[in-house]
């Protein structure tokens, strides 16, 4: 567990010489609160009373040719009062200063770097986690850095040096007090142990119901069209409720901890201070102590208060920050499994810039035990395209997922002109692939954006001209502002015809020698599909091309087809060879256009 | 200003109660924290420096405080007593306060949240869902931050003030007016920096959301991000939003401190002159020592109220613009209002509904018409299928029939009603649908299913599953129908999870049934199982049907064929073939080049 703030506060020591300037300040401002009080003490004892001025008091005076008279005392106590607040705020905003330098740099640089990680861990691993989940570890979680410096660093080193400073002073004032005084911190220590386990608990709670909460209003509000068919408006109100009221329980229960345990430290201190009071009174009146001794003593007994409260806080803020610390690293710590290997090979092209891809005897699944591909062989050569043809879940979408390495394969490998992917550039690789996904992930830019996504330096006419050529052009045209139309959340306002069209677009522009489209037109009718399909045909020349399908219309262009059944490839060929087969494509294929011609005839 | 408008206070209203008993409370702080000195005094003046203890002289009655070892027992244990009694309070106030503050924050949370799902797609379509989960779960809290946060800080705080201030004022006049010359003071420096502080921190939160905004866009696409290589870029554009919030951030702390050193000062300068008069007073024995203590520690508690109050302004700005936030979706009103005389749409037990479109007229925005003058009839218990280019409407046509969207022009009758004279839920409650989007819930399966029903028992769910040809796959995966599905429903196909989507629609068992491509991500055998389920599913309902597929659209009665919103073609199957039409083309293309 030690073990794990210490990986963290590696961001800390990045600022090391930020934190060493805050670590002498905070020395400075420890010894300045001890002093704080000596200037009514002599006030009370000198000023009011029959007491000697401490010698360096009385030579400042001297200094400045002044007589020692009572009131030239209580100009110099309220002159040294001034004067040791200015310090004091001088060393408090520096602080402050060099806190928020420190802090604001280390949780960014933490943020910056889980945002890289989130950004370049497989699918696998976002395919299991709400996006919320991820962004409230970027812009939640990382604080917990600042908050382990914070209060795990500094702030025990800073309240034992005022319990140290405090209590040197305190002691060589009054032995017997003192040790009243110290008496208390076993007492002080006992509650702060007891309340701050129960409030872990109780704060743990809370955060779980305001996550119950939250989540529920996430999922209900990305799911509206659902819910107004469903009409489920007022069921979820209640649940919200439902879900409030133990948010409002918790949160109660939490508050009453919190002050009883500022109850019972207060009780400790009040009872203290009590003692000392009268016993001190006590020695006042038989001279033993001066009255402004006991003044510097009730104002230590207020230090000791306070530096024992921030220790219990740091007892208790230490939980949630361990929490924090863990959703960081869980992500920090989670291997880039599809990473670069130290000695990757960058990826040469070819005269043509062709590639040749191929699977050999691929298995991958998603949770152990469960492969979705099975000793898969699949090639494409350049200028080829492949159709992958099956039942829904029989892993089609997974196999070509495969080829830009958005996954790394069980066993087998896949291979670019005949080296292993996992052996070349991740960059590099990706580079030369270009994809259409089922869902087209449409970004909230303008459409030109959009489509010039893969290439941000397209001139507008590449961009006009991959649209063209995805049939996307005429429509686009027709948006109030063009290709300047920014495009709603998940793409809404575009139809999903629209969205295909547009991913298909920027799946053009990118140029890529393997092209992957999966469903590529699934959304659109039969006629947008036909002209789109020419016009995949004319780009198709030279690369290596992968589509899923099921629509015969699209699959009987391939050159080669290859039927998958549970995760298996059980037939391949062409459409004609498939045909003659008379195997499980040929049932397919009966299914999808033989009936319905009957029928028509 | 508006945000007191009695539509915010509204909220305060069923807690009024909790709402007084806090000021109350907050009153019996002040008064014990006023006298929290006063032991000291007494023991400084009355024991050690042998003055009498006019003032209080019930005190001298106790028994024992005739000696002045007793008179000290007694004055501290009565810093105890004191100590108790003002805590005692104050976790009262924090305990009822919360509690308030918590329960009006969620009322306001889930009228929200209530008005939001009400609220029409024309609108959803138009905002953020990252946007309005925001102002539902953290605007909201605006209502209690400007009660508990704002107002009653400002209340306790000017009873405290006048409570100390009337103190002082007995006991010392000259030395109030001193420190009360703090104050102007003290005022300016509010005034002068509360403008920066708020339009710093402002800046600073606007910066904030526009670096998580650009996180949730990449890891949204993650797929995307990755197959276009663009982590780089991403890492720069979200890097420099980080350094650019850094700054912000930095310079929101500079304001706060300046704020704080100005306002540190005047107090500062107020206490040595108090030290310097007072002190003076005292060695003139005009006043006594234990009074100038009193004095002193009066001094914070008449200058701490004061910060706080410059805190409650900065709190006000923020909640103000949250309060904002909130207001301004509550007030949005759509067409999409019940009439207040709506009625109940009741259809004969047996019976589907007929469903006509008159000269019905819809865009998203006035100057793009989506569909144009439509009129059509569907007769009851009647199947009709729509075919058309992509974005030629077929989508909005289903959304007009649920009433997601009012039509900007013409009208739409479901059983002889106007759909606008009929009360929503008991419209929508008569219509199953199966969107293009499945729209999965991070549910159970089962969970999912029964999501139009939620008493649905487990034999009727999985009886949908099989009629959906859903079950096979669904008792393969891990927990059968307990296995929750991820957020984005990644763990299933496409297939599969618009079976689920079709499991959702039998179960609901509804007169209308509207399907919108239901069968797009699926393959032919698949398709074929289920259209054999659907005919089943739709038998003796009024049905409409959205497919590219001629196998789809096989069985519908009548098909009408949609050209940039317009209807250009109908009629049955045959007819349109022979006609030579959009139809025949979209047919011949469908099947091919015949071979």
């Amino acid at each position: 567990m030690k073990g794990k703030y210490w990986r963290l506060l590696r961001y800390a020591l990045q600022q090391w010489h930020v934190l060493v300037a805050v670590a002498v300040l905070t020395v400075l401002s420890s010894a300045l609160l001890a002093l704080q009080p000596w200037p009514m003490k002599v006030l009370v004892d000198s000023g009011f009373g029959e007491a000697p001025l401490p010698a360096a008091w009385r030579s400042a005076i001297d200094y400045l040719g002044l007589p020692v008279s009572g009131a030239v005392v209580v100009l110099s106590v309220a002159l040294a009062q001034l004067a040791l607040f200015a310090l004091n705020s001088a060393v408090e905003a520096a602080l402050t200063v060099g806190w928020t330098v420190a802090g604001q740099r280390m949780v960014f640089k933490l943020t910056v770097d889980l945002f890289h990680r989130l950004q370049r861990l497989s699918l696998l691993f976002h395919s299991r986690r709400p996006v919320g989940d991820s962004l409230s570890r970027l812009s939640e979680d990382t604080w917990s850095i600042y908050t382990l410096t914070a209060k795990v660093l500094i702030s025990p080193a800073q309240q034992m040096l005022v319990l140290a400073m405090v209590g040197t002073i305190a002691y060589r004032l009054d032995r017997e007090l003192s040790l009243v005084a110290i008496g208390m911190a076993p007492f002080l220590g006992a509650s702060s142990f007891y309340f701050g386990r129960q409030m872990k608990r109780r704060a743990k709670h809370t955060r779980q119901a305001q996550s119950r909460l939250t989540s529920f209003i996430q999922q209900t509000m990305s799911s509206i069209p659902v819910i107004q068919s469903f009409g489920s408006e007022a069921r979820n109100r209640r649940h919200f409720q439902v879900l409030a009221d133990d948010v409002t329980w918790w949160a109660q229960r939490g508050t009453l901890f919190s002050s009883s345990f500022g109850m019972a430290n207060g009780l400790i201190t009040t009872t203290g201070m009590a003692i000392i009071m009268f016993a001190g009174a006590n020695r006042v009146f038989a001279g033993q102590l001066s009255l402004g001794s006991l003044l510097v003593f009730l104002a230590y007994i207020k230090s000791l208060q306070q530096a024992s409260e921030s220790l219990w806080q740091i007892y208790g803020s230490l939980k949630p920050v361990e929490a924090g610390i863990d959703r960081v690293l869980e992500i920090l710590d989670t291997p880039e499994t599809v990473a670069d290997q130290p000695h990757a090979k960058p990826l040469l092209n070819t005269n043509t810039g062709a590639i040749h891809v191929r699977l050999e005897q691929v298995a991958f699944g998603f949770e152990p035990g469960r492969p979705v591909l099975r000793d898969v062989n699949l090639e494409a050569h350049p200028g080829e395209m492949v159709a992958l043809v099956g039942v829904t879940g029989a892993g089609k979408s997974t196999l070509v997922s495969l080829v830009p390495r958005f996954f790394d394969p069980w066993s087998g490998c896949v291979r670019f002109n005949g080296e292993d992917l996992r052996e070349l550039r991740l960059a590099d690789v990706r580079a030369r692939v270009a994809v259409v996904l089922q869902e087209p992930f449409l970004l909230r830019l303008s459409v030109a954006d959009n489509i010039a996504y893969g290439r941000p330096g397209a001139s507008r006419a590449q961009i006009i001209a991959s649209a063209e050529a995805a049939n996307a052009d005429e429509f686009i045209r027709q948006l109030p502002h063009g290709y300047d139309t920014e495009i709603g959340e998940r793409g809404a306002t575009l139809s999903g015809g629209q969205r295909q069209r547009i991913s298909i677009a920027r799946a053009l522009l990118k140029d890529a020698p393997v092209l992957i489209l999966d469903e590529p037109t699934s959304a659109l009718d039969a006629a947008t599909e036909a002209v789109l399909l020419d016009a995949l045909n004319r780009l198709m020349a030279g690369r290596s091309v992968f589509v899923i399908a099921h629509r015969l219309s699209t699959v009987r262009r391939a050159d080669r087809i290859a039927v998958l059944e549970h995760g298996a490839i059980v037939e391949t060929g062409t459409h004609d060879q498939l045909l003659a087969a008379r195997g499980v494509y040929h049932g397919f294929h009966a299914l999808q256009f033989e009936e319905p011609r009957k029928q028509l005839a | 200003m508006r945000l007191w408008s009695p539509r915010l206070l509204h909220y305060a209203r069923p807690e009024w109660r909790a709402l007084l008993l806090v000021v109350l409370l907050a009153v019996a702080v002040a008064s014990v924290e006023a006298l929290k000195p006063w032991p000291l005094k007494l023991l400084v003046d009355g024991v050690l420096n042998g003055q009498a203890t006019p003032a209080i002289d019930w005190i001298g009655q106790l028994p024992g405080a005739g000696t002045p070892r007793g008179l000290t027992a007694w004055l501290t244990g009565l810093t105890v007593v004191l100590f108790l009694l003002s805590s005692a309070f104050r976790m009262l106030q924090a305990y009822i306060q919360i509690g308030a503050g918590t329960r009006m924050m969620y009322q306001l949370g889930g009228d929200l949240f209530e008005h939001i799902q009400r609220l029409s797609l024309r609108f959803h379509v138009r905002h953020k869902t990252g946007d309005l989960i925001q102002r539902v779960s953290v605007d909201s809290r605006a209502i209690r931050d400007l009660l508990v946060s704002v107002g009653l800080p400002l209340l306790t705080s000017s009873v405290t003030m006048a409570i100390v201030f009337a103190v002082m004022w007995r006991l010392h006049a000259t030395l109030t007016l001193i420190a009360l010359g703090v104050v102007p003071i003290l005022l300016l420096a509010i005034w002068t920096f509360a403008k920066q502080m708020e339009d710093r921190s402002y800046a600073q939160s606007e910066l904030q959301g526009r670096m998580m905004g650009a996180a949730e866009q990449t890891l949204a696409a993650i797929p995307m991000v990755q197959a276009f290589g663009r982590e780089p870029a991403e890492d720069q554009i979200f890097g420099e939003l980080t350094a650019q919030t850094g700054r912000a951030y930095f310079r929101t702390t500079i304001s706060q401190l300046r704020f704080w050193i100005a306002s540190a000062t005047a107090t500062a300068i107020g206490t040595a002159a108090i030290v310097v008069v007072g002190g003076q007073n005292v060695l003139d024995g005009r006043l006594s020592l234990g009074s100038l203590l009193v004095f002193l520690s009066y001094l914070t508690a008449l200058y701490d109220p004061l910060t706080s109050v410059t805190y409650a302004f900065s709190g006000y700005a923020s909640a103000a613009a949250a309060a904002r936030r909130v207001l301004q979706i509550l007030d949005v009103r759509d067409q999409l209002e019940e009439k207040p005389d709506a009625i109940e749409l009741q259809l004969p037990p047996s019976g589907a509904p007929s469903i006509t479109f008159e000269d019905v007229s819809f865009g998203y925005d006035p100057a793009n018409p989506v569909l144009q003058n439509i009129s059509l009839t569907i007769a009851a218990g009647e199947r009709v299928a729509l075919v058309g280019a992509s974005g030629s409407g077929k989508s909005t046509l289903i959304a007009l029939i649920l009433r997601l969207f009012d039509p900007a022009h013409g009208r739409i009758l479901i059983g002889g009603h106007d759909l606008r004279d009929l009360r929503v839920p008991s419209l929508r409650s008569q219509i199953a649908v199966v969107l293009q989007d499945p729209y999965l819930f991070p549910l159970t399966v089962a969970d999912n299913i029964v999501y139009g029903r939620p008493d649905a028992k487990r034999q009727e769910i999985v009886e949908a599953a099989v009629a959906a040809q859903a079950h096979d796959f669904i008792t393969r995966l891990p927990d059968g129908y307990d296995t929750v599905i991820g957020e984005r429903g990644v763990t299933l196909s496409g297939g599969q999870r618009q079976r689920l989507s079709i499991a959702r629609a039998f179960l609901k068992n509804a007169p209308v049934v509207l399907l919108d491509e239901p069968t797009a991500a699926l393959d032919a055998e698949t398709e074929l199982g289920l259209m054999a389920a659907i005919d089943t599913l739709v038998k003796g309902r009024t049905c409409v049907i959205v497919a590219h597929r001629l196998s789809t659209i096989k069985g519908a009665q009548r098909i009408y064929v949609l050209e940039g919103g317009r209807v250009t073609a109908s009629g049955t199957e045959a007819e349109l073939l022979t006609d030579g039409g959009v139809y025949r083309r979209f047919h011949a293309l469908q099947r091919g080049p015949n071979r």
